[in-house]
């Protein structure tokens, strides 16, 4: 299936090249949010395209995207949960918050590995994943909902947490 | 620059040195200390300082006892005055730990390692004195699988050092990026392509990962780098006219790997895959191995003398009733330059004719003759070297990714750092998306393109008023023929946009210095000479001949295609490009071999077969060419060897030509026999026999002397080194030229005395005198002409990198398992037409004959166009190729036919075709 790119995402993406004059390879990591926020992980057919756009070799895109922890390269569920687990959340309670997180949304986090670092829950709406410093260090533990911030976070909590997002 | 030599004094532990410009801190150790003197595990001498394991650490301070600081050695740049320390306890230390946590995840089984000896882990690991590791098995990756999944390439990643070697050899030498570091930290690791394995990857395997990887994480079937051979042996590659440097490995009459020298000049430590890896078809049990002779229509084996005394009363027998007119020779540019001569000695001196051409003859021909009639010199102006110096890249008709591919990487990599390249090509070659310009053209029609080019130039006033004026001759009419152009016509018949012309035009002209690459896509049309012309023209016209970085270079197909063409195996030129029907000349040769010569021009390759037709020429002597499978119009050319009294093969298989012979001798391959080669850029390079012939066979220089001396024409045995001192007697660019002058780099011609080679041709004034302007107008092929109407497709043909021709040799080596078929692309529009899926089994068709191929829907190519490869003869795809040629050197017209396609049913699709035999 081809991938189709939405004309007005098009257009931003040959905007964004222009910003870099000398090489565009230097547009793969502007590209991959974008790309990321239209399709929510990064496929291999996103890299392919992504490749072909900045006239690279798919492989230089794929490097780029391994390497960035924030770039996803499997489907998340509809509502995507990164908690913070760096020194000061982690002493402050991030793993018991995972722990309630994933209770309340029903995640099973047994097969997440270093290739692997997303779980999903069974009818897809939610995901989680750890995540380095989200710089809140003194409000700790820290997550993060989609865009949204949450700070000082009561494992106990999680489920009222999860309730706003139960569209 | 003027360096102040207080300057360039830096100090060694102590030891005051002189360092370059430019240095490293490990080159300058390295150059005085010797490499190794500090260890490394990222630095490797074909790669860019990378700086990632830190073994190579070394203290620096800026005064002898002033504060020190540890930097990995191969990325700092070294200053004046520093000093440096290669062995404090420090930095002991610190290279010890740091290689004993690489070794924490490595699997300790050395002693069952295909490299174990030849590992640089190992011997660094030796060097910083570890004995054992003190640290507890932890987290690791031993259990990693391996790949097995491609017949040369190998990996076992669990030996993996990430030292991002082989990721870099494949972007830096190869230009192929196929491979990357997958992840950060500890969890990095390399993968191919997509994370997919080495056969499903892009990879196109040269091998130059194997080759820089220090363990054996990356490494191929035959095990190159662990080679504990008993032999290794220095020689020159037989695919192509880029002439790459191999160290073969034998054992006894075993030949082992092969390796790419890092010290070679022509391809710095690369190869391809056909180099590197094409050579099993040495042993193979398809081998020739005893000479036949046909008696009653059969093969039967013989003995030499037998075959030999056979050849010598048949070619007497038929000089001494139809002439020596009625003999002719095929030379080949497979065969070294010493062979070459020695075929046409045999041929002018024996019979006295000038019946004898060459290969070269259906590719580049024109280009020589083109060449000459430009500039004086039918070569290479410059070297492929001065790819480094130059401001542009002009591509026209070639195919090098795939058709020279170590040329082609380095161009590819000199593009990638900025150099604009514009392509004119009908079809889209893999560096077409590196190219600022491609001039998708209409095949054919390379004349009108470049007329329409150089129109441009003249417009925008890019001329080199100057060297036109004092170099050159015949501007006005070329001018003329260039103003007169008219635009409108042009741009319809080669179908490109005029202001894509002119910009490309422009890119070109504006360049300080820019080189123009040419190949089969100009030669194998009906105008082909005259498209060589044109491209002398707009270098001419632009001043870019005679100094580094600028210059004219054909991509000449085979290894020794110029080679050939040099010792005069072409039916108007003998030894040294010297006419044949000029009275001097034919006296100097007359009295050279002291025999009776002819003065009358001799047959081209395609006036043979019809003067055997004729009933004219009753005999011919085939070296080394398939003339059957790659000559164009398969069932002409048949029917003229049927039409030959006596026909003698010298071949290593049994060939469709050989098929036709009376007798065919079992010749020797190139690993096989000494000689030396010319590469594309006049390079006369050692061939040196790696292994003795196989049992049976003889050198094809041998065969030659032999035949001669039993046909009573003086001709000592031959010796390769002879041979060559012969030549420098005759061949006036070969004057210098000694068997140890060449040294292992080669020479490239005119060698002077004391074997002072020529780097580029034309500096200060031409071979010719003045260069020379042509202008032509554009004109029809007459095959579009004629069965155009009838049939409207226009197929063209090129090669890939994995065969080499007609697929005799890669076809028997592994190779095969990565190409299996030559597959017809077609544009989708066609294809949608035609109700042609990719895949599908369709008949493509002309007034000759027919083949089936499968079929492949790619925008590679423009509606209207079809493009095949012919490596797999049970297509035999020149069934259905023509007999038009080149109006000034009968090169045949491989790259424009009519045809049609349809798609065959699936009811009459042929049986399951045959499967290959492997070696
Ligand atoms: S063999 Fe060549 S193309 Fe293939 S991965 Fe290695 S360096 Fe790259
Ligand atoms: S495969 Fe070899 S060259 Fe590549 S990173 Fe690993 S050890 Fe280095
Ligand atoms: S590039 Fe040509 S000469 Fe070099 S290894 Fe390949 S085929 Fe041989
Ligand atoms: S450690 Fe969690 S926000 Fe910084
Ligand atoms: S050799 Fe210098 S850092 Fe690896």
């Amino acid at each position: 299936m081809a991938l189709a790119i939405p004309a007005e995402l098009e257009s931003k993406i040959d905007e964004v090249i222009t910003h870099y004059p000398v090489s565009k390879r230097s547009a793969v990591l502007p590209l991959l949010h974008l790309m990321q926020h239209q399709f929510r992980f990064i496929s291999d057919e996103i890299v392919n395209w992504v490749a072909a756009k900045l006239s690279l070799e798919p492989i230089q895109v794929l490097e780029v995207v391994t390497f960035y922890p924030g770039f996803r390269q499997t489907a998340p569920g509809k509502y995507h949960i990164r908690v913070c687990r760096t020194l000061s959340c982690a002493m402050a309670g991030s793993y018991e918050l995972m722990d309630s997180l994933c209770q309340a949304a029903k995640i099973d986090r047994s097969h997440v590995d270093h290739h692997h670092p997303i779980a999903v829950s069974e009818d897809g709406k939610y995901s989680i994943e750890f995540a380095e410093c989200l710089a809140s260090c003194g409000f700790g533990p820290v997550c993060m909902v989609e865009d949204d911030f949450f700070e000082k976070v009561e494992p106990a909590k999680a489920g009222e947490l999860l309730a706003r997002y139960s569209a | 620059m003027v360096q102040d030599l207080s300057t360039l004094t830096a100090f060694i532990d102590g030891e005051p040195m002189r360092f370059n410009d430019g240095d490293t801190v490990l080159k300058f150790i390295d150059r005085h200390r010797g490499r190794g003197h500090v260890p490394t595990l990222c630095d490797a001498p074909q790669l860019e300082p990378y700086g990632a394991c830190r073994v190579c650490s070394v203290e620096v301070a800026m005064q002898e006892d002033g504060p020190r600081r540890v930097v990995a050695s191969c990325h700092t740049p070294l200053t004046a005055g520093m000093h440096v320390f290669t062995e404090s306890p420090k930095i002991r230390k610190l290279r010890r730990n740091i290689v004993e946590l690489v070794l924490t995840d490595h699997p300790l089984d050395c002693l069952t390692c295909e490299v174990s000896g030849n590992c640089e882990l190992q011997t660094v690991a030796a060097k910083v004195g570890i004995r054992q590791v003190r640290y507890p098995s932890g987290a690791n990756h031993l259990n990693r699988s391996k790949d097995r999944s491609h017949p040369y390439m190998t990996s076992e990643l669990s030996k993996c050092i990430n030292c991002s070697r082989c990721v870099r050899a494949c972007d830096e030498v190869q230009g192929q990026h196929v491979l990357s570091m997958h992840g950060r930290g500890f969890n990095a690791r390399i993968i191919k392509g997509l994370d997919q394995s080495f056969m499903d990857s892009t990879c196109v395997s040269c091998g130059a990962c194997s080759q820089a990887c220090p363990t054996s994480a990356i490494s191929d079937v035959f095990f190159s780098k662990s080679i504990e051979a008993t032999r290794k042996t220095r020689t020159v590659c037989t695919y192509c006219g880029v002439g790459c440097n191999l160290n073969v490995a034998t054992k006894g009459s075993e030949v082992l790997s092969i390796q790419a020298p890092t010290d070679s000049e022509v391809n710095h430590s690369h190869t391809c895959l056909k180099g590197r890896y094409a050579f099993k078809f040495v042993k193979h049990p398809d081998r020739l191995r005893k000479p036949l002779i046909r008696y009653n229509g059969h093969f039967t084996e013989a003995t030499w003398e037998e075959a030999y005394d056979y050849i010598a009363k048949n070619l007497q027998r038929i000089k001494e009733e139809h002439g020596g007119n009625a003999v002719g020779g095929i030379s080949s540019a497979r065969c070294t330059n010493e062979e070459n001569y020695l075929m046409q000695k045999f041929i002018r001196v024996g019979f006295g004719t000038n019946n004898i051409d060459a290969c070269a003859r259906v590719c580049h021909s024109p280009t020589a003759w083109g060449m000459q009639k430009a500039f004086g010199t039918g070569a290479a102006t410059n070297s492929i070297e001065d790819l480094e110096y130059t401001n542009c890249i002009l591509i026209t008709g070639a195919n090098p990714t795939e058709g020279h591919p170590v040329t082609g990487s380095k161009i590819k990599q000199r593009v990638m750092k900025g150099v604009p390249l514009i392509v004119i090509d009908p079809r889209e070659i893999e560096l077409v998306p590196y190219a600022k310009h491609h001039l998708q053209l209409r095949p054919g029609t390379n004349v009108a393109l470049l007329d329409m080019f150089a129109y441009y130039i003249l417009e925008a006033g890019l001329i080199d008023q100057d060297f036109i004026k004092k170099r050159c001759e015949n501007w006005e009419e070329f001018e003329q023929g260039l103003r007169n152009l008219n635009l409108d016509e042009s741009e319809r018949t080669h179908g490109v946009p005029r202001e894509k012309v002119r910009a490309a035009a422009i890119e070109y002209a504006s360049a300080k210095g820019a080189m123009a690459f040419h190949g089969l896509g100009v030669t194998e049309h009906s105008h082909g000479s005259k498209t060589v012309m044109t491209i002398a023209d707009i270098a001419m016209m632009t001043g870019n001949i005679g100094r580094p970085g600028v210059g004219v270079l054909p991509l000449r197909g085979q290894n020794n295609v110029q080679g050939a063409a040099d010792m005069g195996c072409q039916p108007h030129q003998g030894a040294g490009y010297l006419q044949v029907n000029d009275e001097a000349n034919h006296k100097l040769y007359e009295e050279f071999y002291g025999a009776h010569m002819s003065n009358e021009i001799g047959w081209k390759i395609p006036q043979m077969y019809d003067a055997a037709l004729a009933g004219k020429l009753k005999a011919l002597w085939i070296m080394g060419e398939d003339v059957v499978q790659t000559d164009p119009n398969t069932e002409h050319v048949k029917s003229a060897l049927n039409a030959l009294e006596f026909l003698v093969v010298q071949e290593l298989f049994m060939t469709p030509t050989a098929e036709f012979a009376d007798v065919v001798l079992p010749a020797a391959s190139f690993l096989e026999k000494s000689g030396t080669f010319t590469n594309g850029e006049r390079r006369v390079q050692r061939v040196n026999a790696v292994i003795p012939p196989i049992p049976g066979t003889k050198s094809d220089g041998q065969i030659v002397c032999d035949i001669m001396q039993r046909m009573g024409i003086p001709q000592a045995d031959y010796t390769p080194d002879g041979v060559l001192a012969e030549i420098a007697r005759i061949v006036p660019f070969f004057k210098g030229a000694t068997w140890e002058n060449l040294t292992d780099q080669g020479t490239q011609w005119p060698i002077k005395e004391g074997g002072i080679g020529t780097e580029i041709l034309h500096v200060d004034s031409f071979k010719r005198g003045l260069g020379k302007f042509h202008f032509f107008r554009f004109q029809e092929s007459k095959e579009i002409e004629k069965h155009h109407d009838e049939f409207p497709f226009i197929l063209t043909t090129g090669r890939i990198l994995e065969h080499y021709n007609c697929g005799t040799m890669t076809r028997r080596t592994g190779n095969a398992q990565i190409v299996t078929e030559d597959l017809l692309a077609i544009h989708p529009d066609d294809a949608a037409k035609k109700g042609i899926e990719s895949g599908d089994m369709v008949r493509i068709f002309s007034n000759r004959g027919e083949v089936n191929m499968k079929a492949k829907i790619s925008t590679e190519v423009k509606p209207g166009i079809l493009y095949t490869t012919f490596h797999f003869p049970e297509n035999l795809v020149n069934m259905v190729t023509s007999s038009e040629c080149d109006e000034d050197t009968m090169c045949p017209e491989y790259k424009v036919v009519a045809v049609d396609v349809e798609k065959v049913p699936a009811s009459s699709m042929p049986k399951k075709q045959r499967m290959m035999e492997i070696a």
